[in-house]
């Protein structure tokens, strides 16, 4: 049995009168601040600094002063466990009205797009009319817990209640309890590293690396000429002192990334091929994005650039290797194109999120291979290849790098901007695909089209 | 170490550096020795120098430490209390000055009103004065106001502090002692309902003396405190005052006044109940919030204060 198992005919006109009767989700804009290299310039900003900064330029950019929000939804994948209600305590310490609720989201990378796909629904179910989404991360400031003979001591402690008690539970303690455990990012199921998952993926995809170099190479290009046209300047809110992300680097080169030495796979039977420079390293950052519905967006004058349309999650056996780590999007977007009647020729702009440059060539080469496309998507061959000069144009996270949950913030208000500025192509809106993978063997990917009015004329 | 800064009357002294609060502090111990022993008394005139700082920038990881010890948003902006703690060396070096009548050490801050009048960005450069005025009586003293004023590069006003200091039981001669107010409304206090309860370990005055470098030795611990005849070391004020400045929260928007009266000290460890209360104007906008911190055990009041847009 197909793991896509693909709608009939019959369900997908029954889907779309449904979706003609509920409302529209428009993206109004998005905020971030620039990302920064862990252990840089927000070394000493938390999650909830970082979030609230985020969120307090997207406040000013649109107006949103004392503003009751319909809802706030946001997250982070390291997080603190004293930050229960982190994105309700950023909107307190923000300018939005303080009635304005807010929940928290946890989806690993995906938890960003997440917030967006899930309080877009609301907005099309009419729940609510407005709702800021995004996502935020610090490796620098991450989480270290202490060691599970000590916890296990200083719970029984607060329970004992005479001094002898106490005196015996801690008499329990050895000297390895006090070592904390500092947060790992291998699986919990496999103890692989996300970068040694993808690894495998990598040669069992047979990608080389220069085809990774060189994906590697087109987005630090493609990011420094966006932010040298300003394609940024109505995306991004300077932080401590970065206005650009500092991961970028405008004068890399084919060569220089040629000359890194490989860090994952180097125990594999095949050549390794993921250097630091075609991998994204840890980053620290956040961002925002403002939904809303058009009545919303026009009773304040705010711009409506991009519709949310659709959104799909999908999740693969990746704990006994049936597939990659990071290759659930390979099953979610044939999913979700075949249930809005698309294929890859009709959209526009491909926001692949670069986690390595291997996961995304190994889930383009999954696309195009006919067994694969057979086997496991149950179609009658491959799924399709794209046109590369649609991919990740104006850049991503090997580029930007990728605070985790605050990438899917990044590349909504990014594209939503692109399909503005593209609005119709051949006589209909233009239409952006985002693919996101995920810790976990997790995935969520989603369909947005340029606003534009009934008329098809441009917004 | 303020001999080269002896500005005659109405002049500006220019401060090569901000001058070190533990080096201010020992020499006002110093100047306490030497008065004492020469038996020498100041007349009651106020140096009219002031003392100007320029160039002066925030570092930012002590910007984040004071936001974050002090509960604020750590956005690019600086908190007023934050630019106080700036401010703060600079006046200190007034008080300081050999020609200043009071003694420095043991004076206590009773009032505090700050003016600031636009979000000021960690990265611009500002120019700091200070100087004391209006020297009056009190019944427990005398009373001074150290008057701080901070302008950006193009000269304009971004931020204006008046403190009101009190040396208790230091009478100078042709100040009249019962002018001026006669001290705060004494009638009994009773608590409203608490809007928060702040937990003060005795790590408080060391922590805010980190973020703000304010050293005073009543702040740091029981035994500094005792050499200056505390029982206990005390809260600084302006960690109350920049604490409550925190809670009101982002409606305060950029440009507001800020007013606090200092009452019974707060002795660390500590509980301080804390009500905030806000108003609002016709059309909704906000308006003040006044804030009360008091001792939720014994009921006395530890501090009133106000924050309010500027009209």
């Amino acid at each position: 049995m197909p793991e896509a198992a693909l709608p009939s005919e019959e369900n997908q006109a029954k889907d779309a009168r449904q979706h003609a009767a509920v409302r529209k989700a428009v993206v109004i804009g998005g905020n971030r601040i620039p990302f920064a290299r862990s252990g840089g310039a927000y070394t000493r900003s938390s999650n909830q600094d970082m979030l609230t900064a985020a969120l307090d330029g997207l406040i000013a950019r649109f107006g949103l002063q004392g503003e009751r929000i319909g809802e706030v939804a946001a997250g982070a994948v390291l997080k603190h466990s004293r930050d229960f209600n982190l994105t309700r305590e950023a909107v307190l310490g923000s300018a939005l009205a303080p009635e304005t609720p807010a929940y928290d989201l946890q989806q690993a990378c995906a938890t960003g797009l997440e917030t967006v796909l899930g309080l877009s629904n609301k907005i099309k179910l009419g729940q609510i009319d407005s709702a800021v989404a995004g996502g935020v991360d610090s490796a620098s400031d991450a989480p270290i817990a202490v060691s599970e003979g000590l916890r296990e001591v200083l719970l029984d402690l607060n329970r004992a209640k005479t001094l002898p008690a106490r005196l015996k539970v801690l008499s329990r303690l050895r000297p390895k309890d006090i070592a904390p455990d500092a947060p790992g990012t291998g699986e919990p199921r496999t103890g692989l590293s996300m970068g040694e998952h993808q690894a495998l993926t990598t040669a069992q995809w047979k990608i080389s690396r220069e085809a990774q170099d060189e994906l590697a190479y087109n987005s630090h290009r493609n990011l420094a000429a966006a932010y040298d046209r300003g394609f940024f300047d109505d995306l991004v809110t300077p932080y401590r002192g970065l206005n650009r992300d500092s991961n970028l680097r405008p004068d890399t080169s084919m060569e220089k990334l040629a000359t890194l030495k490989p860090v994952f796979g180097r125990n594999l039977g095949t050549e390794a091929t993921m250097t630091a420079g075609n991998s994204t390293p840890l980053t620290d950052g956040a961002a925002t994005v403002l939904l809303g519905t058009e009545e919303w967006a026009d009773e304040r004058g705010l711009p409506k650039l991009a519709v949310v349309v659709d959104g799909e999650a999908a999740a693969v056996d990746f704990v006994h290797g049936k597939d990659g780590l990071l290759m659930a999007p390979a099953f979610a977007v044939p999913r979700l194109l075949a249930r809005n009647g698309l294929t890859l020729e009709d959209i526009d702009f491909f926001e692949i999120h670069e986690a390595f440059a291997g996961t995304v060539l190994s889930t383009l080469a999954a696309w195009e291979d006919e067994e694969f496309g057979r086997e496991r998507l149950g179609l009658e061959g491959a799924f399709g290849s794209i046109d590369r000069s649609k991919l990740n144009v104006n850049g991503s996270s090997l580029a930007a790098g990728h605070p985790f949950a605050a990438t899917g913030g990044r590349i909504v208000a990014s594209l939503a901007k692109m399909l503005h500025e593209r609005g119709s192509v051949d006589g209909r809106p233009a239409r952006g695909l985002i693919s996101i993978c995920a810790a976990g063997g997790q995935g969520v990917v989603a369909i947005l089209e340029a606003y534009t009015t009934a008329e098809g004329a441009q917004a | 170490m303020t001999g080269g800064l002896e500005g005659s009357s109405g002049e500006t002294v220019l401060l090569p550096e901000a001058p070190a609060l533990s080096m201010l502090y020992l020499n006002a111990a110093a100047t306490a020795a030497r008065r004492r022993f020469s038996g020498t008394r100041p007349d009651g005139a106020l140096p009219a120098a002031r003392h100007e700082l320029r160039d002066v920038t925030a570092d930012v990881d002590k910007l984040t430490a004071f936001q974050h010890l002090l509960g604020e948003s750590a956005g690019d902006h600086l908190p007023a209390g934050f630019i106080h703690a700036l401010a703060f060396p600079v006046a200190m070096s007034v008080l300081n000055r050999d020609d200043f009548p009071l003694p420095l050490l043991g004076m206590i801050h009773l009032e505090n009103h700050v003016e600031q009048y636009r979000a000021v960005h960690f990265s611009e450069a500002m120019a700091i004065t200070a100087w004391v005025e209006n020297l009056r009586g009190h019944r427990a003293g005398s009373l001074v106001d150290l008057v701080a004023e901070v302008r950006g590069n193009d000269g304009s006003l971004l931020w204006r502090g008046v403190s009101a200091y009190l040396a208790k039981g230091f009478f100078l001669p042709g100040v009249d002692k019962n002018g001026g107010r006669s001290g705060r409304d004494d009638a009994l206090f009773s608590p409203p309902d608490p809007t928060a309860v702040w937990n003060l370990g005795v790590e408080t005055g060391r922590n805010y003396a980190g973020v703000s470098g304010d050293f005073n030795p009543i702040h740091l611990s029981v035994l500094s405190a005792k050499a200056l005849g505390l029982k206990r070391s005390i809260a600084h004020g302006m960690y109350l005052a920049s604490r409550a400045l925190a809670e009101v929260g982002p409606v305060r928007s950029d440009a507001f006044s800020w007013d606090v009266n200092f009452e019974a000290p707060v002795f660390l460890p500590a509980r301080v109940a804390l009500e905030i209360n806000t108003a609002r104007g016709e059309s909704g906008q906000w308006s003040r919030s006044d804030f009360t911190g008091w001792n939720p055990r014994s009921g006395r009041r530890h501090f009133t204060g106000t924050v309010a847009a500027l009209p």
